[in-house]
């Protein structure tokens, strides 16, 4: 039903027109229309907020706010689902009923883990049957402990509920292991208040805010100092990925690292996370990935895809994990029907939410999403939080709900976030109160870069500066190698270009030996599309090291990104779009990012990847006698981009020693050696690193000093390349390789010899 | 279940000096390494643990010892200095008197095993598959020859011991760690590991309980009786439950024996994957040789 015909007609009319009410008990119920085909109070200021936008600025504002969900999907993935902005409202006095009803069943859960884990008295007892619980999937052998863990192994909570044909409340199913949708629920209502402040005006809402709090302050204090992160899959390993835009929400939600199992390392029985200053104690770890196969050490299997040691660091109470691994048991369809008549067994009470039967999902109510600018209605159901405390259960006064298709078919097809009101009076506050303030991640240290990060922004920005100086080259190699003349000059140039250009890896050494023709490198361009490779690990890199750029910032490049893909097709303009990808990556980079951490290393890799091409060139274009070394100043001057600073200068005349001079030891030009040595030195001193800085201090030195000499440059300029080089391996060495892979003690062999 | 008490016949005390040595020599030195180990023999029924240590080479930085799910000790250790030898020794004395087990009369009937193991959470896991113990058709078939109805559970397990032992070839370096009894039942070839897991997948393929266990065998036979397979070596066998007043009685495939006093139990799982006895994440050592000695003893007394 289009809105545009709703702002026609009384609104209540229009829906009810559409959805004829039936009196009969088992339809759904409409969350927007009560059953006298009223609008509930709790939605009227919605409503009303939807009719004034009007449906073309609605289709807008929903556009608006899936793209920001987009943006802050880390590695380049992409949000598989919709987001509404219509909000799914609940009053107080139903909030209150599902905060009770999430309470106890937490409760309850969490106890029936704790037996499980512990004495098996409901296996002994027969309250569980032991096949059931001993033969599951889900039973972690390894975390059968008998004895209660420093917290709860149930510490994170969210049970999936639905509104029955009689309006009350029913459980559809418990999520103990892996508690999805999280961070969504934290984030949406930030992200919506940006997109639809209108919707939010009326106030009367619950913040998330002082719960999300409370739940960062107990995660902090409970860690001691040590760290707390969120423990995702990553994209080394997107397979065992469960929800990785929800991981990266949920740690910005709460101001903490997100991490992945190649990050960790055991030393002396706990576990630390690689950082730029070294090791650091993780202690708390939420856990988005699967509790099963997560420690190689204890069960076998690639150290990589898990984190050695984390079971005995779990079991010795120095790493927590929400959950525990292990208590996606509880989860199990097998065990479902034994849980209701453990309520009144355990806890002495009956359950307060009933368990929704087989065919409950077809009698869920129905609330109104946007499609299109329309409103339709879709069956949902409510996703909803808690967390233990330490004494108890803390329920969040939000969630996420979950939109079906028509024909409830499994899985939800659009998200939106859940409101609870204060209180129950009619909507009609005064005054505005901001829905959901911007939230502030904790300060993150820059030491605490993770390894990994570092080093992929150091790739990144390697890779970037050798796109562009293939790009650079390649502009200038191709008209002259189409010029065909057969001057000794010309001819001399070529053979400089080729050099250059095998060098680069852009043309195989055994082409190089002929003449190279125009066409030739073409023909080859063509065929081993080497701009493309440079480009497809570019983007490779901008994903892996997304965390640490903005979300405009990625958004920004990985625009620039596709039309550079795009224009490599087109012979003409490639080249220069490859230029200007390079150029927009620099620009973003000098503008948005704070010099700290992150920044250090991805100019650190462009220095370093500058400096060695530029050596390199340098030293094939001056092997010749002095009196011939004319066309390879030439290129040198061009192929650093300085032909216009250099005619300023010397008024075109090319003499070796200015030209050396501005290539080599120029402190004001970013393409000189001189310069690159400069940054490289600034930036381990930013770092501590003084050795190396000091390395960088003496080539710089000795690059100036090159300036001087005009004989026999070649060797001394191989040599400073492979002073870069080492530099570059020191770097590695200091920040990077902490933790080189790690793995498994093959235990064949025992067998082999015990045999 | 109503079942005739059963008292041990024999009670031969046997006292074992038990001595395993492990050593890793790594071509390049490690750097970092941690291990996980079942190397320390439990306690159970009929054996008892007089003393046991386990020297570790180099010393670790950390170490912990611990009981598993199953009642295994387990150890962890972290070594931090670089080192281009592992060394792992066991030194263990050990007292060995299994009661012997029931005459095949007195044993119930198979079918009693199977309808109560699933009921009873000591036992019930080991009725389940495991990765490597898994029951298929094939095994189904082959075990049910040695289990008509209302036979007695002794009969049958004694029966299908032999029958392994018959139709298995003895031999090293065809199967790894990773074989399962289903292959093994395909090739009929193997080590004690694989016989273990086929006898073991059989039950189940019944319901009935059995467990792995992984340990030693006396590296001497007895005067007057062949060399064994195994001795000298980490070996395994198995053990069935025939119900809850005789509990876990232990046969040893491999040997066509019924185990008496002759084998010292270090732990035991669903199959060898819950009692590997050293496992290892390691950073460095490039290629490595392994060095295994094992000797157990009987102590004069």
């Amino acid at each position: 039903m289009p809105i545009l015909q709703c702002t026609r007609t009384p609104w209540n009319t229009a829906w009810h027109s559409v959805k004829p009410v039936r009196m009969h008990a088992e339809a759904p119920c409409d969350e927007l229309i009560d059953r006298s085909g009223r609008i509930r109070p709790v939605w009227v200021p919605v409503i009303s907020a939807v009719r004034d936008l009007g449906a073309p600025e609605l289709e807008r504002r929903c556009i608006a706010l899936n793209h920001q969900m987009q943006m802050a999907a880390p590695f380049g993935a992409t949000a598989a689902r919709h987001y509404d902005p219509l909000p799914a409202p609940l009053t107080a006095a139903e909030f209150a009923v599902l905060e009770a009803g999430l309470q106890q069943r937490a409760t309850l859960l969490g106890r029936m883990l704790e037996d499980i884990y512990g004495a098996q008295a409901l296996l002994s007892g027969g309250k569980l049957p032991p096949a059931l619980v001993l033969g599951n999937a889900h039973f972690q052998r390894s975390l059968h402990t008998r004895a209660p863990l420093t917290m709860p192994r149930l510490g994170l909570y969210a049970a999936d509920v639905l509104r029955g044909p009689d309006g009350r409340f029913q459980l559809l199913r418990d999520h103990t292991g892996v508690i999805p949708g999280l961070g969504h629920a934290l984030a949406l209502r930030r992200l919506a208040a940006g997109t639809v402040p209108e919707f939010f005006r009326s106030g009367g809402l619950r913040s998330l805010r002082p719960t999300r709090e409370m739940l960062v302050d107990h995660l902090q204090r409970h860690a001691q100092g040590g760290l707390v992160a969120v423990l995702s899959a990553g994209a080394a390993n997107p397979a065992a990925a469960r929800d990785m835009l929800d991981d990266a929400l949920l740690a910005r939600a709460l101001g903490v690292l997100l991490i992945e199992p190649g990050d960790l390392a055991t030393r002396h029985g706990a576990l630390h996370m690689k950082t730029l200053s070294g090791l650091l104690h993780v202690a708390t770890l939420i856990r988005g990935l699967s509790g099963i196969d997560l420690d190689p050490l204890e069960q076998g299997g690639r150290p990589v895809a898990g984190i050695p040691g984390a079971f005995g660091a779990i079991r010795a109470g120095v790493l927590n994990m929400l959950n525990a691994p292990g208590s996606a048991i509880l989860e199990t369809a097998d065990l479902a029907g034994y849980i209701p008549p453990l309520f009144m067994e355990m806890l002495g009470s009956a359950p307060i939410l009933p368990q929704a039967g087989a065919d409950a999902l077809g009698l869920a109510s129905k609330a109104p999403f946007l499609s299109g600018g329309n409103l339709i209605s879709r069956p949902l159901f409510f996703r909803l939080y808690a967390w233990h405390d330490g004494q108890g259960w803390q329920v969040l006064p939000g969630g996420i709900g979950l939109g079906l298709a028509e024909d409830s078919a499994p899985g939800a097809v659009a998200i939106k976030d859940v409101w609870v009101q204060e209180a129950d009076e009619p909507q009609m506050f005064a005054g505005a109160t901001p829905a959901e303030p911007v939230s502030r991640p904790a300060f993150l240290a820059a030491a605490h870069l993770p390894s990994r990060v570092a080093d992929n922004l150091f790739w990144l920005g390697r890779s970037v500066e050798r796109l562009e100086a293939a790009a650079r080259l390649l502009l200038l190699a191709l008209p002259r190698l189409e010029s065909g003349t057969s001057l000794p000059r010309d001819v001399a140039e070529r053979g400089l270009i080729a050099r250059c250009l095998v060098q680069a890896g852009l043309l195989p050494e055994e082409l190089a030996g002929g003449a190279v023709s125009g066409r030739l490198l073409r023909g080859t361009l063509a065929r081993r599309r080497p701009m493309a490779g440079l480009l497809k690990e570019v983007a490779r890199l901008v994903n892996a090291a997304s965390e640490r750029l903005s979300p405009s910032m990625l958004a920004t490049v990985q625009f620039a990104l596709h039309q550079a893909a795009e224009a490599l097709s087109n012979e003409e303009t490639a080249l220069p779009t490859l230029l200007g990808f390079a150029a927009t990556f620099a620009g973003i980079a000098a503008e948005n990012m704070s010099r700290d951490g992150g920044w250090l290393f991805l100019e650190m890799g462009r220095r370093l990847e500058r400096g060695e091409t530029l050596a390199r060139n340098l030293a094939s274009l001056v092997a010749a006698p002095v009196e011939r070394l004319e066309p390879g100043l030439a290129l040198g001057i061009e192929l650093a981009d300085s032909v216009l600073s250099y005619d300023l200068r010397h008024a075109g005349i090319l003499a070796p020693a200015p030209v050396l001079a501005m290539l080599l030891a120029d402190p004001g030009n970013p393409r000189s050696l001189a310069y690159q040595c400069n940054a490289l030195r600034s930036c381990l001193e930013r770092l501590g690193a003084d050795d190396d800085a000091e390395f960088a201090r003496v080539l710089q030195q000795d690059a100036v000093n090159l300036a001087g000499v005009t004989a026999e440059l070649k060797a001394p300029l191989e040599d400073i390349g492979a002073r870069l080089r080492q530099l570059s391996d020191r770097v590695h060495r200091r920040f990077f390789t902490l933790l080189p892979e790690a793995h498994q003690l093959d235990d064949d062999e025992e067998l082999e010899a015990a045999q | 279940m109503t079942m005739k008490s059963w008292k041990p016949r024999s009670k031969n005390i046997m006292i074992y000096r038990l001595r395993h040595a492990t050593t890793y020599e790594y071509a390049e030195p490690v750097v970092l390494g941690t291990h996980f180990m079942h190397l320390l023999p439990r306690e159970r029924p009929g054996q008892t643990i007089r003393e046991a240590q386990l020297d570790i080479s180099p010393n670790p930085d950390s170490r912990r010892n611990e009981t598993d799910h199953f009642g295994n000790a387990t150890t962890t250790i972290s070594l931090t200095t670089p080192h281009k030898e592992f060394i792992v020794s066991l030194s263990a004395t050990v007292e060995v008197c299994q009661p012997s087990p029931p005459t095949p009369e007195d044993a119930p009937r198979w079918e009693a095993m199977a309808a109560y193991g699933l009921q009873d959470v000591s036992v019930a896991e080991f009725c389940l598959p495991s990765p490597l113990a898994r029951p298929t058709g094939e095994i189904a078939d082959y075990a049910t020859l040695s289990f008509p109805p209302g036979r007695s559970a002794l009969t049958g397990l004694l029966e299908l011991n032999a029958r392994i032992w018959q139709d298995m070839t003895y031999r090293g370096g065809v199967t790894n760690n990773a074989t399962t009894a289903a292959q093994t039942l395909n090739s009929r070839v193997g080590v004690c590991q694989d016989y273990a897991h086929l006898m073991l997948a059989c039950l189940r393929a019944l319901g009935l309980p059995g467990r792995y266990v992984s340990g030693y065998l006396r590296t001497l036979p007895p005067a007057g009786q062949t060399k064994r397979r195994g001795a000298d070596q980490s070996h395994a066998w198995i053990s069935a439950w025939l119900g809850a007043d005789t509990g876990w009685v232990d046969f040893d495939p491999t040997n066509n024996l019924l185990v008496r006093d002759e084998h010292v139990t270090l732990a035991w799982g669903r199959d060898f994957q819950d009692v590997s006895p050293l496992r290892g994440i390691i950073l460095g050592g490039g290629r490595h040789s392994l060095q295994v000695n094992v000797d157990l003893e009987p102590v004069l007394t």
